[in-house]
């Protein structure tokens, strides 16, 4: 493994389920140091993808490697992954201080006393049974968990989903820290744009089972314009740049752009976009928005 | 990973320790009278010469606690149920299995101790109810000779291991491929119930080929020991056998009337009935295992039961290596 291995790489990657493709064709890297966020209507193969990623799932099509190894390929390959699955399964009979005792038994490289440090900074009794603890409480076990085994790359899948959005805070918090700490490469699935804001550098978006953008969010947002322009033919735009959505009004046209260079037509007036447009842009794209709606409303994937 | 599956378990072997305790001590109680009564009831027949009808002066054990013995072969089914179908499924089904698969212990491993232990401990606590049982039945055995038929063999030496182990593969096999505890739970108690039932009464009986000898009407068969009586009747006179009429000492059985030519009634003594019958060219035929095979038949039958139990096991850890979780 030399320094340069991306912490996670896929290629042609592809699961299916009986004739539905969870994840199609994802090719994708994500080098090491970063928190990347990972987002998508629900249903789009956010989980399929992480899934994938720590061998709980073995792919239909391609190849996912993480940091040049293969998912959940041996006990060290294990140990450099954590992973934090969604609704943050625990043994609800089994008392904090019991999953410390059981991840220590089952990780080499255990640090037990940072877990407990973290979980009495948040008040959270080591003695209760698991099943006691509130939601916010029960995913901040998880994660103690997972960065107790200190990981190199840690994946969490919608870990605040289910949270209040205090909770949800401490959660980020919690983790911000644990990445500031150093070494450690972060993806993080949430449909919820603006949390990730708070803590990612770097964003993949899924839609329909497909990446449809990936890399470093301060880069995507430099490449990505808002055209505002009157209502008039915009095939000229559409030849010389990427159009992701157009909404057309009686008297203007407003259009999210990926540019290939400077916009000529100066009738066109280019603003800034920020991310949370940006990711509903190209969702909005990949489905119309009543649609878009439904799906989210409908039930977890 | 010993600690990680003693700390999910412990819990219910204790309980299940407890109940193979006050089994213990009760049948242990209990146990000690009979052999106490069966050395007296010796000691007295062996005086007065009246030892050879003991089974008809001599009443060991009561109805409860042979009903208590014979529920023991339910107990296989119990750790197979409430332990093995519950080994996987229930993670699956919490989402557990999603922590667990995930730390640096590779599933591999990880079956492989839970499977590990499980197996163990089904061994040893039915072969300690088993132990218990045959212990306890020592004299019953000795006064009835019936340890080689159905049910009291499936209830003592080392068969109820074989079964236990058997029981506690197919209900984590049964979990790893349904995926849901309580679906498994149904299915491991109705697999192994069928081919429980289909090995006793179907295939037990061809392990060796059974032995039928023919001998006088007015003998008892003559193999010694608890030999295992499958067929029993009479050769008649023209050299046809009829399994409508048994004959021995003492008894005459059957639909099949007795020939007219012979004194029979009320006022007849059954021995003159007999003499009569013999002379006539009546035989008694048995095909029956005999009492010496009792300890080959429980090799095999374990045997069979060990091998179904790894087939399962093999099947588990390729479904758990292959399958997403």
């Amino acid at each position: 493994m030399s320094s340069t291995t991306a912490a996670i790489e896929a290629h042609g990657l592809g699961k299916r389920y009986g004739h539905r493709w969870a994840l199609a064709d994802c090719t994708l890297t994500i080098p090491t140091g970063h928190v990347a966020g990972l987002v998508g209507p629900n249903g789009a193969g956010k989980t399929t993808l992480i899934s994938l990623a720590t061998g709980m799932l073995a792919p239909t099509t391609g190849t996912v490697e993480v940091l040049g190894g293969a998912p959940a390929d041996g006990p060290d390959q294990l140990a450099r992954v954590g992973y934090v699955a969604q609704n943050t399964p625990t043994y609800a009979a089994l008392s904090v201080a019991d999953h410390l005792r059981l991840g220590a038994h089952m990780n080499p490289r255990w640090d037990g006393d940072s877990a407990r440090d973290r979980l009495s900074r948040l008040n959270i009794p080591l003695d209760a049974a698991v099943g006691t603890l509130s939601g916010g409480q029960r995913a901040q076990v998880a994660l103690a968990l997972t960065l107790a085994k200190r990981p190199k790359v840690l994946l969490l899948d919608e870990p605040v989903a289910a949270l209040d959005p205090l909770a949800r805070r401490h959660f980020l918090g919690t983790l911000a820290d644990a990445v500031a700490e150093g070494g450690l490469t972060v993806v993080l699935s949430s449909h919820l744009v603006a949390d990730l804001e708070r803590v990612c550098d770097h964003l993949i978006l899924l839609a329909s089972s497909r990446v449809q953008l990936c890399g470093d969010i301060d880069a995507l947002l430099a490449e990505h314009r808002v055209l505002v322009g009157p209502r008039k033919d915009t095939t000229a735009i559409e030849r010389d740049h990427t159009v992701v959505q157009t909404e057309r009004t009686a008297r203007q046209t407003t259009m999210l752009v990926r540019l290939n260079g400077p916009v000529a037509d100066p009738d066109w007036e280019a603003a800034d976009v920020g991310l949370e447009d940006m990711v509903l842009a190209y969702m909005g794209a990949d489905a119309a928005p009543a649609i878009a709606e439904l799906t989210a409303v409908g039930g977890q994937r | 990973m010993t600690w990680v599956i003693w700390r999910q378990y412990r819990a219910t072997a204790a309980i299940a320790g407890a109940i193979l305790a006050a089994f213990a001590v009760l049948l242990l109680i209990t146990g000690l009278q009979d052999a106490a009564r069966w050395h007296a009831a010796l000691a007295s027949c062996a005086k007065d010469g009246t030892c050879g009808n003991l089974a008809q002066t001599v009443s060991l054990g009561s109805g409860l606690l042979t009903a208590l013995t014979t529920l023991t072969l339910a107990v296989p089914l119990l750790f197979g149920m409430f332990w093995g179908s519950p080994a996987v499924a229930r993670e699956r089904e919490t989402g557990t299995v999603q922590f667990a698969w995930t730390q640096s212990v590779t599933r591999w491993r990880w079956l492989s101790a839970k499977t590990g232990w499980l197996l163990l401990a089904g061994a040893v606590f039915g072969g300690a109810v088993a132990g218990i049982v045959t212990w306890w039945y020592a004299p019953l055995n000795a006064l009835h000779q019936h340890q080689f038929t159905p049910v009291y063999f499936d209830i003592q030496g080392i068969v109820p291991i074989g079964y236990a182990v058997f029981a506690m593969a197919l209900g984590i096999a049964a979990g790893t491929l349904i995926g849901r505890s309580l679906a498994a739970l149904a299915v491991t108690g109705g697999v192994f119930l069928a081919i429980r039932l289909v090995v006793t009464y179907w295939v037990r009986v061809h392990y060796m080929p059974a032995v039928t000898t023919i001998y006088s009407v007015t003998q008892n068969l003559p193999s010694k020991g608890a030999y295992w009586p499958l067929v029993q009747g009479v050769v008649l006179p023209g050299g046809q056998l009829s399994t409508s009429l048994t004959v021995g000492p003492g008894y005459i059985m059957g639909p099949l009337p007795i020939p007219a030519s012979c004194p029979a009634g009320q006022d007849q003594p059954i021995s003159s009935t007999l003499a009569c019958m013999a002379r006539l060219g009546y035989r008694s035929f048995a095909t029956y295992q005999p009492g010496y095979r009792f300890w080959p038949f429980q090799f095999i039958e374990t045997g069979i039961f060990v091998a179904l139990a790894a087939a399962l096991i093999a099947v588990t850890f390729l479904v758990v290596r292959r399958r997403d979780a």
